[in-house]
């Protein structure tokens, strides 16, 4: 073959233009048209605001927005479908996860969450590698809020709405004052729950390892001492609980279990079951108990056998 | 038109040397910058047009469009007058090429540091910007069409097929890519925006940096062995098989998503169909290597280039095992990723940018190399760092991928890579300091004296 200037230019813009019509315009004609899913809907005004400042800054570099059948991490109840991007432009999917996926997250948490989160992802989340974004001001926290609360659609739509009833709830307990706050947190907690004892004996060991995970997960919210003033406070609203509140309250292994295992809806107290294990859940449990309640019922009965494990 | 060969200025491929050398500074110490941020979030706390996410993009548009890019095409601007037997049609048009891309580069980092983006990857740059980065590729075809044109050699050469298929095709799928139709987003909606950003993101690696970087390479080796390319037949297939193949895979990037499965299937065939073009360049050029390897190691840039074809066949085989979705469940979303990219960007082409930089560079200055110890001094870093990022990424990417499959959550996991991230930024800190010593030997060697280190 004869490689004249004309084939070389000639022949490979040829190429590329059939290519392309197989590779880009062929599924654009298929996928162009794609129906809304069941969760679309359209997004305001204020939430595209944020989506621009989601944009501008990057988000997308640690951020994907596309659920894969083999996910567990939130959003993972739902598998992303053509038709929840259709008024994506540009779509965000994303390439690396540094930062969980995000296609599901409205909802996951109250605004007053999110406020903290923004100004220092340390403050809710200690061991996060998310830049600070209080540069951005209050405002565009908010829009940016407001985008990130819409992650989701009509699925993050529902979810929102149990939260904005359970912070009016748990405002309304809060400031009832401490003792009816605590009467209403455990209220919320299932009647069986609220009734078992920490089936494990508290032990060196087991504290130490409740201490460490109450510094990677708690800290920024409840303080180093569990008075609830970690430096999350200030945007949290009703603030982190202070856990001295909680003695001679009656509280029970059982309960700290679920609020740590389920989080409370409506207040910034995140839900831990994604992130802990079960074993984890009751060290960290006893651990508060223990240092900041200063009571607690580990090893009590009704504990059923003890395990295989135990001394 | 000056087509008599007087002695030429080699102005342009001087212009696309420094600016090269001075942008790998740049765009190095933007890698390492993010790199620190991932280790130190609060370093930069609240510097907003620092945040990582504004560094990541300015980082990853200066290693192509600043660093590789012009390296490659320094050497092309030498090497094409001289295979084709005439001067550059234009050195004057070719200096102001040269200014326009640089002024390119610094709209790149003003605008991405001060937020204006288009947020999508490798198109992040908004329309103005668009817009130089045409007119500068057109005027480089420009430039290379009018030589093309007063050559006196007949016969063209590979190198010369690889330059201009790699410039006229990334002017087209530049703008297709960018949507520069609509200048406001520079987007399409929805998965087809998608499914055509990563044909044409794929393409910046298989139609600009392949196909330059493999033109550097017909020029490099069979110049430094002092032997005529092995098979006219390999190179010819090995031509068009890359532009056939490589345009077809870019839904690679896209398997878990909701796109149509069809294009899935193309995406998958071709990419491990990216075997044939690349084991018939890789053995065009290993058997015109072969046997003459002591003339490669004598010429630094032409070890350069030689490990460069290396890191090639390294990453395109695991480029295609990681086109299985049995293996990309594990890889995808992950650091791994990361670690093929900078195998394939900074091993392959950019090694290869740099091989052409020093074996042209002593031809343009009419002097030898300031310090050829430098530029092995920086052959190694290079080296050590990028396969340190291989080893260190690939590492962390299994953890991630892993622990992910297995349930874990990705907060949870951050501890467990923390470690790797501090030896990929230590790693890093090498290859930003030898690009520091590279740009002082480039400028010694053109603009100063030969001084004493010189061997
Ligand atoms: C350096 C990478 C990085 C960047 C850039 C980044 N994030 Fe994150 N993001 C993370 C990591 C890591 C986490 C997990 C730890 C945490 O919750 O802070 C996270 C968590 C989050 C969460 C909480 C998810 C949850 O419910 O637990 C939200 C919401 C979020 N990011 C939004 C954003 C937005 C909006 C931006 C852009 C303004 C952004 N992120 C930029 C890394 C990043
Ligand atoms: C983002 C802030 C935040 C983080 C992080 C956080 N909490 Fe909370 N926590 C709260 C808030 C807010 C409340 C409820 C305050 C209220 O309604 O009065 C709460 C309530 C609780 C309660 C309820 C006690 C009861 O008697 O019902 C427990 C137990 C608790 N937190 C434990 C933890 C543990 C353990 C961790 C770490 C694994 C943790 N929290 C992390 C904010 C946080
Ligand atoms: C030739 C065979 C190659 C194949 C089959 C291949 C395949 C792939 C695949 C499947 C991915 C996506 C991974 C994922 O997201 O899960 C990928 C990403 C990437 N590849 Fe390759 N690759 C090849 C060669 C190259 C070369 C030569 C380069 C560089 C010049 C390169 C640069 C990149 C980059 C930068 C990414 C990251 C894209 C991103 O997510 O930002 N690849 N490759
Ligand atoms: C000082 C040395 C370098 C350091 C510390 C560094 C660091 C980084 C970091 C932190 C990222 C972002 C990864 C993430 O999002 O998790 C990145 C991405 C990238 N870098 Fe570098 N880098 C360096 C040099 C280079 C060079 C010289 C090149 C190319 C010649 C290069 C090409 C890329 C590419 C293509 C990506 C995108 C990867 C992807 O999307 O998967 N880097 N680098």
């Amino acid at each position: 073959m004869k490689m004249t200037p004309l084939a070389i230019l000639v022949g490979s813009l040829v190429l590329l233009m059939t290519i392309v019509f197989v590779v880009v315009i062929m599924p654009w004609f298929t996928t162009r048209d794609e129906a809304p899913s069941d969760i679309f809907r359209a997004r305001t005004a204020a939430e595209e605001a944020g989506r621009a400042t989601y944009i501008a800054n990057g988000c997308v570099y640690c951020h994907s927005q596309s659920i894969r059948t083999i996910d567990w991490g939130i959003g993972a109840e739902r598998i992303a479908q053509a038709g929840d991007y259709i008024a994506d432009r540009p779509i965000l999917l994303g390439s690396q996860r540094t930062g969980p996926d995000l296609s599901q997250e409205g909802g996951e948490h109250p605004d007053d969450w999110h406020m903290a989160h923004f100004v220092n992802p340390r403050y809710a989340r200690p061991l996060s590698i998310m830049p600070a974004f209080a540069f951005l001001g209050k405002d565009d926290i908010n829009t940016l809020t407001a985008y990130v609360q819409s992650l989701g659609l009509k699925d993050a739509d529902n979810r929102l709405k149990r939260q904005t009833f359970w912070k009016e709830e748990s405002i309304l307990a809060y400031e009832a004052g401490p003792v009816e706050n605590v009467d209403w947190l455990h209220h919320q907690v299932p009647e069986g729950w609220r009734n078992i004892p920490n089936p494990y004996p508290t032990s060196e060991a087991g504290l130490a390892r409740g201490h460490k995970i109450y510094q990677d997960f708690c800290l920024g919210c409840h303080g180093p001492i569990g008075d609830g003033m970690g430096p999350a406070q200030p945007y949290i609203y009703p603030p982190p609980l202070n856990f001295t509140t909680l003695k001679g309250r009656g509280v029970s292994g059982g309960i700290l279990y679920y609020q740590i295992m389920n989080g409370i809806t409506g207040t910034a107290m995140p839900y831990f079951k994604k992130d802990l294990e079960s074993e984890k859940i009751w060290e960290v449990g006893n651990y508060v108990a223990v240092y900041f309640i200063n009571e607690t019922d580990a090893d009590a009965e009704p504990k059923g056998i003890d395990a295989a494990y135990e001394p | 038109m000056p087509s008599q060969a007087s002695s030429p200025t080699y102005a342009t491929a001087k212009g696309f040397c420094i600016t090269s050398a001075f942008w790998m500074m740049v765009a190095t110490f933007m890698g390492l910058l993010g790199a620190t941020e991932l280790i130190a979030p609060d370093l930069l706390e609240n510097v907003g047009w620092l945040v990582f996410g504004r560094v990541r993009p300015i980082h990853i548009n200066l290693v192509l469009f600043g660093f590789v890019t012009p390296g490659l095409l320094g050497a092309a601007f030498y090497y094409l007058p001289r295979l084709l037997r005439t001067d550059l049609y234009s050195e004057k048009l070719g200096v102001i090429t040269v200014l326009i891309w640089n002024l390119s580069l610094v709209s790149t980092v003003v605008s991405l540091s001060a937020g204006y983006s288009q947020g999508r990857e490798y198109a992040e740059m908004i329309w103005p910007v668009d817009m130089l980065v045409v007119v500068m590729f057109l005027l480089v075809l420009y430039n290379l069409i009018m030589t093309v044109r007063q050559r006196r050699e007949p016969v063209l050469y590979v190198s010369v097929w690889y330059a201009c298929a790699a410039i006229v095709l990334t002017s087209a799928t530049y703008c297709l890519g960018n949507v520069i139709w609509r200048p406001n987003t520079g987007a399409l909606v929805g998965i087809p925006d998608a499914i055509l950003l990563w044909f044409y993101g794929h393409n910046i690696f298989g139609l600009l940096l392949t196909p330059l970087a493999l033109g550097v390479t017909y020029y490099v080796i069979p110049k430094a062995c002092k032997a005529p390319i092995y098979s006219h037949t390999l190179s010819l297939i090995g031509f068009w098989s890359l532009l056939v193949v490589y345009t077809h895979i870019g839904t690679h990037h896209l398997l878990q998503a909701p796109v149509p499965t069809w294009l899935k299937v193309i995406s998958i065939v071709d990419s491990v169909g990216m075997v044939i073009p690349v084991m018939v360049v890789l053995i065009n050029i290993w058997y015109t290597a072969k046997g003459r390897l002591g003339e490669i190691h004598a010429d630094v840039g032409a070890k350069f280039v030689f490990t460069g074809t290396i890191m090639y066949f390294f990453v395109s085989i695991q480029g295609s095992m990681m086109a299985l979705p049995q293996v990309q469940r594990v890889t995808h979303f992950n650091n791994w990723v990361v670690g093929h990219a900078h195998v394939g960007v900074l091993g392959f082409s950019g090694m290869i940018a740099l091989g052409g930089l020093y074996y042209v560079l002593p031809k343009l200055a009419g002097k030898p190399l300031f310090s050829k110890f430098l530029a092995d001094f920086q052959y190694w870093m290079v080296l050590i760092g990028v396969s340190g990022f291989t080893i260190v990424l690939t590492i962390a990417g299994l953890i991630q991928g892993n622990a992910w499959l297995n349930g874990e959550t990705v907060y949870r996991v951050l501890p467990e890579v923390h470690l790797y991230y501090v030896l990929r930024a230590s790693l890093g800190l090498m290859i930003f300091t030898s690009a520091l010593l590279g740009f002082y030997n480039i400028i010694r060697t053109l603009y100063f004296n030969t001084g004493e280190f010189s061997s």
